[in-house]
């Protein structure tokens, strides 16, 4: 009840002071327009009673500004400014009369009209397989850059492969948008977008391969001796997405290779149209090695077996002047042939059980020469272990004097 | 009486002066320490006068930290002719200012016209001159001395007469002096003003007795008193003008005091251990005057000139520097850090300049002469003429070619094309780092509005990062051991902290450690330099914080120096008039009647002179010898290894070859093909830094040694043992050739098909943005895993990453620290413990460190020796126990280079070896293995790494050797995957849309189990780094 009461009383005050400064008013406007086309010039009108020039404060979206009149029998006229009038929107003004300050606003309404397509696509490369999509935001906007009225036609048309689709939308909020979803196909998109006639220009995008899926991996090499020397190839099949899509060039592929120690060793490939190739040099010594191929992650090939065959089985050390010349060799192929440079050949000298040197040296032309000084190696008792392509040889209490 | 007549002397002298210093100024200035340093300061000045605040170096500093008007007065003289014409105009008038203060000083002293205009023609060519100007291109303290030697006339004239013009004309100097360098006159008012005021009492004793000898200490302590007003108004004047004239100075020395730690200087040295600082701060400053010493001595220390004597003897034994701990305990261990002491010895021997020319006129005109052709003959005193003639000569010649035989400054840098890509593509925005461009970077800032985190003036900078390091520079990094690369890594890793994107390298071994922290090449510009750009950097904001100081401060600064000299000038422009003009008859000043007269000379100082030569010279000769005993290279196996190691060292490989046993039959051209052929860390990157000999005589011909080297490299310390053997022939040590790796590749030909990418940019020439659809997306990347683990005392952030796009991506891991109640405690990037560049699909595990600003707490522990790989732990107050991982991929299209096989692999429990073969067809430099252990669970606890020596040359093979951690718990505190962000956005969000049916675990077959008591099996994986990729 006290409630009522108050709010009553409240209301009353109110308009008593309100209907005051509107009796109190001696200037009065004129224009009942409140709504103005945008780019048609706007002049509000007042009426007067005396010759006082008030100033008028007008603002929008963008900024206010201070206006001047002119008076032309007794009616006080202000120009709205084309910067003003320009842009659509609310515009408040506010004459700037003592003791009377009457205000009002009025909208500037958009024009039904497109002069440039403002587009906008993102992101610009999505994932092929239909969960993906892309979005294009179009504005469309006038000849002086305002946006279309809400609820303007926005065609929004795309190519793709054989297809070519065409959606209307319109705009709200002063823009238009439309996802863009993948096909299960990669490839390029071509996007525009038409309103009221006005055309915008190409965009693209790019719906790139899914995750890769399962494939399988061969070998190829040029002998499956152990030579330490020529180089294994091994080659995936063309690795597709799940839609049948060649991965994107460049995709890594990881080679596993374990070898009859259980150590692990490893190679990689890169795609190119979907087939990764690895390489690896063969062993020197006999081997069998399971490969396996995996894009981490997502995608592995089947297992596969290549097995190494030593190529030589022994070797012959010939000691010379005093034992001091040691010439290992030769060193043979599988057809006998030298075998080719490069081939590690390793010297361990111990003398008293102890290991005193150890030397590592490459086959050239198939033999390996050790020379050992006097100065260093003094007269006496030596072991030495000569170990090349997984193959030991011990010789014990060598003399050398 | 007449007007005096022109001195021939000092006419001659000064246009010695002008046309020699004149013309090879040109040649030399540039390429000193110092100038271009003066010469960024002036383009301060002549783009903002009054702004004291300068951005361009280290994030920003302030320019009131040094005298300005040697700066201003380049600056102002800019407008007319540019920069380096304002520099060698400046420099111009220091000459002349030099040459005729030179004279008056000498004046002064002697009192004798002809004495004065031998020492003025003397001191041109004074070695310590040549040296500060040529060498050091210390413009504004050869104008504060030579500006201070004409205000002692000034001085001395005030105290005798009490004319307050003298006053007035010897303030104004001393305001010239204080406003040009800061301490010259701090330091000129001890070891000059207060001798010569001595000097001046001692004079007016004289007048007050008949005789030198009845000036007693009381007559002497009388005619102080009588003078004591003059002094202390003349002293209080000084005081007041030299805070005064330069007080923005003085007040923002206390706001922003020097927290720089110290920083090495040669003239701190023991001269005696490092001969090179000896050479240049000892013997070229004194040069031919360290045999005047004795003479010098004698006459300085005369009743006259006493106070002069304890001057010269206090500057000589500052000037030793580190030779003798006399200096540090006078010093005091702050002064003695800061101080350069070189300026003592210029001190010294400027001081010196008076009495050369008198020794100069007595040897060649006077008693001297008569002495020596009366006892020793006509003939010895020509040859002894011509010696000392001969040794000045020679030390002009050698110091001014001090340059050519060990240039201080790398190869002059075209600027232009720098410039010209900074200026290109907002390049500007950013800020950019020099590495190898010595004090050219200075020339190179002055030209260029863009911004380095680097700078040449160490006073004056405040990012702890700097003040907490003893290095001048970072782009000198190298040279300063490991506070050098140390600090650089920092920056380096974490350049968005800095807005740091953009580096000139002129030295390509910094090339490695840019590669491994992230970087990628851009391209060589024209005059040479490598471009090196980070990606995901922010620009530097539009508005950086500066610190103001009040308008006043700022007019203060911008006109009080100009002011000083415009008053200096207006009261000496009359005696300057009448002085060279002689337009009118001038009593003869007061210091002129105190003149000796030179009829007899001391026979004892002849003699001991004689003697100081004789030792002198023994010195040098011993000198020479101990020189020739360590340079004759093949004297001793020692010897012989030691020189190979320098040739191979500064790739002087003739030199090497010439040391390899002649019967060996290895003709050069083998040689440098077998050298040629290696790349790899340590021998492309490496410097050496030790080197020590374990020689085994086995016969008096045979020898083998063992010879340990260290090696600095940019990414880590290589310690190395080597076998040699070593034969003497006909006297003379040779070593034994190494073996070759006769490895031969099967293919002669082959071919290797590559996806490349290249990346447009702006397709549009256009000076807008970027538009919009030329903006590339970024890649997306997982993070797979990732956990804070604690080992080894230290917090790290490990895990796996995968670039789950279909284009290359760079990658940058962002890792900071929380405490329980949400506090950060620490954030850093990953460095060297990822892959920065992923192909699609690859993986990568990586480990972020959490690096504390190296010694910024332990300044005094800084190790003496290097090592690259230092790390120091950010101290934590608070225990981390969240963590929050930022990933960045960017577009990659460079360094993906991915050809590289682990084709064999042996482990035994604390070791594994293995061979690396390169499949592709681009030589590896430095190959990087990343090791990641694992548990009995196969869950991911370490990631290690390491830096193969060796590069691994095309279808070749290259072993490596990786020592497995020791035991150790590895303590996982957080493995949360919940703050894991990828471009800004969550990662699981993108792992949901992009690999939903992720195989987790997917290669737990493929991990190489190990026997370790803490990690069950390990996982390696292998980076490369291709120093030149095609």
């Amino acid at each position: 009840m006290n409630f009522q009461f108050i709010h009553i009383l409240l209301l009353c005050i109110a308009s008593a002071i309100f209907s005051e400064a509107q009796q109190n008013s001696s200037i009065k406007l004129l224009t009942t327009n409140t709504s103005f086309n945008v780019g048609n010039s706007i002049v509000l009108k007042f009426s007067t009673g005396n010759n006082s020039q008030p100033l008028l404060y007008c603002s929008n979206s963008y900024g206010s500004t201070i206006i001047t009149s002119t008076l032309q029998n007794d009616t006080l006229k202000f120009k709205i400014p084309e910067n003003i009038t320009k842009k659509i929107g609310i515009v408040n003004w506010k004459l700037l009369s003592e003791p009377d300050h009457i205000s009002g606003h009025f909208t500037i309404t958009p024009k039904a009209q497109v002069a440039t397509m403002e587009t906008y696509i993102g992101p610009p490369s999505i994932e092929a397989g239909g969960k993906d999509y892309s979005m294009l935001v179009v504005i469309p906007t006038d000849n002086l850059d305002n946006p279309v009225p809400t609820n303007t036609l926005v065609n929004i048309k795309h190519q793709f492969l054989n297809t070519e689709e065409s959606n209307n939308v319109f705009t709200k909020n002063l823009i238009a948008y439309r996802k863009i979803y993948s096909q299960e196909k990669d490839g390029r998109f071509l996007v525009s977008s038409e309103s009221l006639g006005t055309n915008s220009k190409e965009f693209t995008l790019n719906a790139l391969p899914s995750i890769p899926s399962n494939f399988t991996i061969s070998v190829n090499r040029p002998h499956n001796y152990a030579d330490g020397n020529q180089i294994t190839t091994f080659t995936t099949s063309v690795i597709k997405d799940e839609h049948s899509n060649i991965v994107s060039d460049g995709t890594f592929v990881n080679f596993f290779i374990t070898n009859n120690k259980g150590n692990i060793l490893k190679s990689s490939g890169l795609t190119i149209g979907g087939v990764a190739t690895a390489k690896i040099i063969h062993p020197d010594y006999g081997d069998t090695w399971r490969i396996k191929a995996y894009v981490e992650g997502m995608a592995e090939s089947n297992s596969i077996s290549v097995s190494y065959q030593q190529i030589i089985d022994d070797f012959t050390v010939t000691f010379t002047n005093k034992n001091r010349n040691i010439n290992i060799g030769p060193l043979q192929s599988f057809m006998k042939q030298m075998i080719p440079d490069g081939m590690q050949v390793k010297l361990q000298i111990y003398h008293k059980n102890k290991l005193i040197e150890t030397y590592i040296k490459t086959t050239f032309n198939g033999y390996v020469a050790f020379s050992l000084k006097p100065e260093i190696f003094k007269n006496g008792q030596y072991n030495f272990t000569f170990e090349t392509a997984g193959i030991v040889k011990e010789f014990k209490n060598t003399t050398l004097w | 009486m007449k007007p005096e007549k022109s001195n021939k002397y000092l006419i001659a002298a000064l246009l010695l002066g002008l046309a020699f210093h004149g013309s090879s100024i040109f040649f030399t200035l540039e390429t000193t320490y110092d100038a271009l340093i003066h010469l960024f300061f002036a383009d301060h000045y002549a783009n903002s006068w009054f702004e004291p605040w300068n951005y361009e170096w280290y994030t920003g500093f302030t320019v009131q930290s040094y005298p300005p008007l040697v700066h201003q007065s380049i600056g102002l003289l800019s407008y007319v002719g540019g920069l380096k014409f304002g520099m060698f105009s400046v420099a111009l008038i220091a000459i002349v200012l030099f040459i005729t203060g030179s004279y008056r000083f000498s004046l002064l002293i002697t009192g004798n016209r002809t004495v004065a205009g031998y020492a003025s023609v003397l001191a041109v060519f004074s070695s310590s001159f040549v040296e500060t100007l040529h060498i050091f291109g210390q413009l504004p303290s050869i104008v504060g001395v030579s500006v201070l030697m004409h205000a002692l006339p000034e001085i001395y004239l005030w105290i005798k007469t009490g004319k307050k013009w003298y006053l007035a004309t010897c303030l104004s100097l001393i305001s010239v002096t204080v406003t040009s360098h800061h301490v010259t006159p701090i330091f000129g008012m001890v070891f000059f003003i207060f001798p010569l005021i001595g000097m001046v009492i001692m004079d007016v004793s004289r007048e007050q007795v008949n005789s030198n000898r009845e000036v007693t200490f009381r007559v002497f302590l009388n005619s102080f008193f009588k003078l004591f007003k003059r002094i202390v108004i003349f002293g209080g004047c000084s005081l007041v003008l030299i805070i005064g004239c330069i007080l923005p100075y003085w007040i923002n020395s206390k706001a922003n005091p020097i927290t720089q730690v110290p920083i090495p200087h040669g003239s701190r040295d023991n001269f005696l251990e490092i001969t090179s600082s000896g050479l240049v701060f000892f013997l070229i400053p004194w040069g031919v005057l360290l045999v005047l010493l004795p003479y010098i001595f004698y006459r300085y220390y005369s009743k006259r000139y006493i106070f002069f004597g304890l001057s010269i003897t206090i500057l000589t034994i500052l000037g030793t520097g580190g030779t003798t701990p006399i200096p540090l305990k006078v010093l005091g261990e702050t002064a003695f850090n800061i101080l350069t002491l070189d300026r003592f010895t210029l001190w010294a021997s400027i001081m010196s300049i008076p009495l050369m020319g008198e020794f100069a006129y007595r040897f060649v005109e006077g008693d001297l002469k008569t002495l020596i052709q009366n006892k020793l003959g006509a003939i010895y005193h020509r040859i002894i003429g011509g010696i000392l003639t001969g040794l000045f000569v020679f030390m002009v010649v050698f110091t001014m070619s001090l340059n050519y035989f060990r240039p201080s400054q790398p190869q002059k840098i075209k600027m232009l094309p720098i410039v010209n890509f900074l200026n290109q593509d907002d390049h500007d925005k950013w800020r950019f780092l020099t590495l190898g461009f010595g004090d050219q970077m200075a020339w190179l800032s002055a030209q260029t509005n863009a911004m380095t985190v680097d700078g040449n003036y160490h006073s004056a900078r405040r990012l702890p990062e700097l003040t907490t390091r003893p290095i001048e520079r970072l782009e000198n990094s190298k040279f300063k051991g490991v506070a050098g690369i140390g600090s650089l890594q920092q920056f380096l890793t974490t350049p968005e902290k800095y807005n740091l994107k953009y580096i000139f390298s002129n030295d390509k071994f910094y090339d490695p450690i840019l590669f491994f922290c992230g970087w990628q090449r851009l391209r060589q510009l024209e005059n040479g330099i490598m471009v090196w750009e980070r990606l995901n950097i922010p620009p530097v904001s539009s508005i950086l914080p500066k610190e103001d100081v009040a308008k006043w401060l700022k007019l203060h600064w911008g006109i009080m120096p100009f002011l000083t000299v415009l008053i200096a000038f207006i009261l000496n422009i009359q005696m300057l008039w009448v002085n060279m003009l002689k337009t009118r008859i001038k009593p003869p000043t007061d210091f002129l009647k105190f003149h000796i007269t030179y009829s007899k000379f001391n026979r004892n100082v002849l003699r001991l002179t004689h003697i100081w030569s004789v030792f002198l010279a023994s010195v040098v000769f011993y000198g020479i010898y101990l020189f020739y005993l360590k340079n004759d290279s093949q004297r001793s196996p020692e010897n012989a290894i030691i020189t190979y190691y320098d040739a191979l060292d500064f790739k002087e490989f003739e030199k090497a070859h010439s040391l390899i046993n002649p019967n060996s039959n290895l003709p050069i051209a083998q040689y440098m093909l077998e050298i040629s052929v290696t790349d790899g860390l340590l021998s492309s990157y490496a410097k050496m830094d030790a080197i020590s000999t374990e020689i085994k005589l086995h016969n008096d011909s045979t020898a083998t040694a063992k010879v340990y080297t260290n090696w600095i490299t940019p990414l880590e310390k290589i310690a190395k043992t080597d076998y040699k053997s070593l034969t003497k022939i006909k006297g003379k040590w040779y070593l034994q050739s190494d073996e070759l790796d006769n490895d031969l590749p099967p293919d002669q030909l082959y071919s290797n098909n590559v996806t490349k990418y290249y990346n447009q940019g702006r397709r549009r020439i256009t000076t807008e943005q970027t538009h919009h659809e030329d903006i590339l997306k970024q890649p997306v990347l997982e993070v797979i895993t990732a956990k804070l683990v604690k080992y080894d005392g230290s917090y790290a952030i490990i895990g796996e990453i995968q670039n789950i796009d279909n284009v290359p991506a760079d990658v940058i891991l962002k890792g900071t620290l929380y405490n329980d109640n949400n506090k950060q405690l620490a954030t850093y990037n990953a460095k060297y413990h990822v892959k920065h560049k992923l192909m699609p699909k690859e993986t990568s595990s990586f480990r972020i460190n959490f690096e504390g600003i190296a010694w910024s707490k332990t300044q005094d522990s800084i190790p003496d020796t290097f090592n690259p790989d230092e790390f120091t732990p950010v101290e934590f107050n608070e225990q981390p126990t969240k963590f929050n991982l930022q990933v960045a991929g960017n577009v990659a299209g460079s360094d993906l280079y991915k050809s590289v096989v682990l084709s064999d692999l042996n482990i035994t429990p604390n070791q594994i070896t293995g061979n690396l073969f390169n499949s592709g067809i681009q030589e590896i430099t430095i190959p990087q293995l990343l090791i990641t252990y694992y548990d009995e669970n196969k869950s991911m606890l370490w990631v290690d790494h390491l830096f193969v020596k060796e590069g691994v040359r095309q279808e070749r093979k290259q072993n490596f050797s990786y020592s497995i951690l020791n035991e150790g718990i590895v303590k996982t505190i957080n493995s949360s995957m919940e703050n894991i962000f990828v471009n800004g956005l969550p990662n699981d969000d993108i792992s949901n849309k992009i690999v939903p049916n992720r195989i987790f675990n997917h290669i737990s077959n493929e991990l190489q189990p190990i026997k370790h008591p803490n990690f069950s099996f390990i996982r390696i994986e292998i980076n490369t780094y291709i120093a030149s990729p095609f």
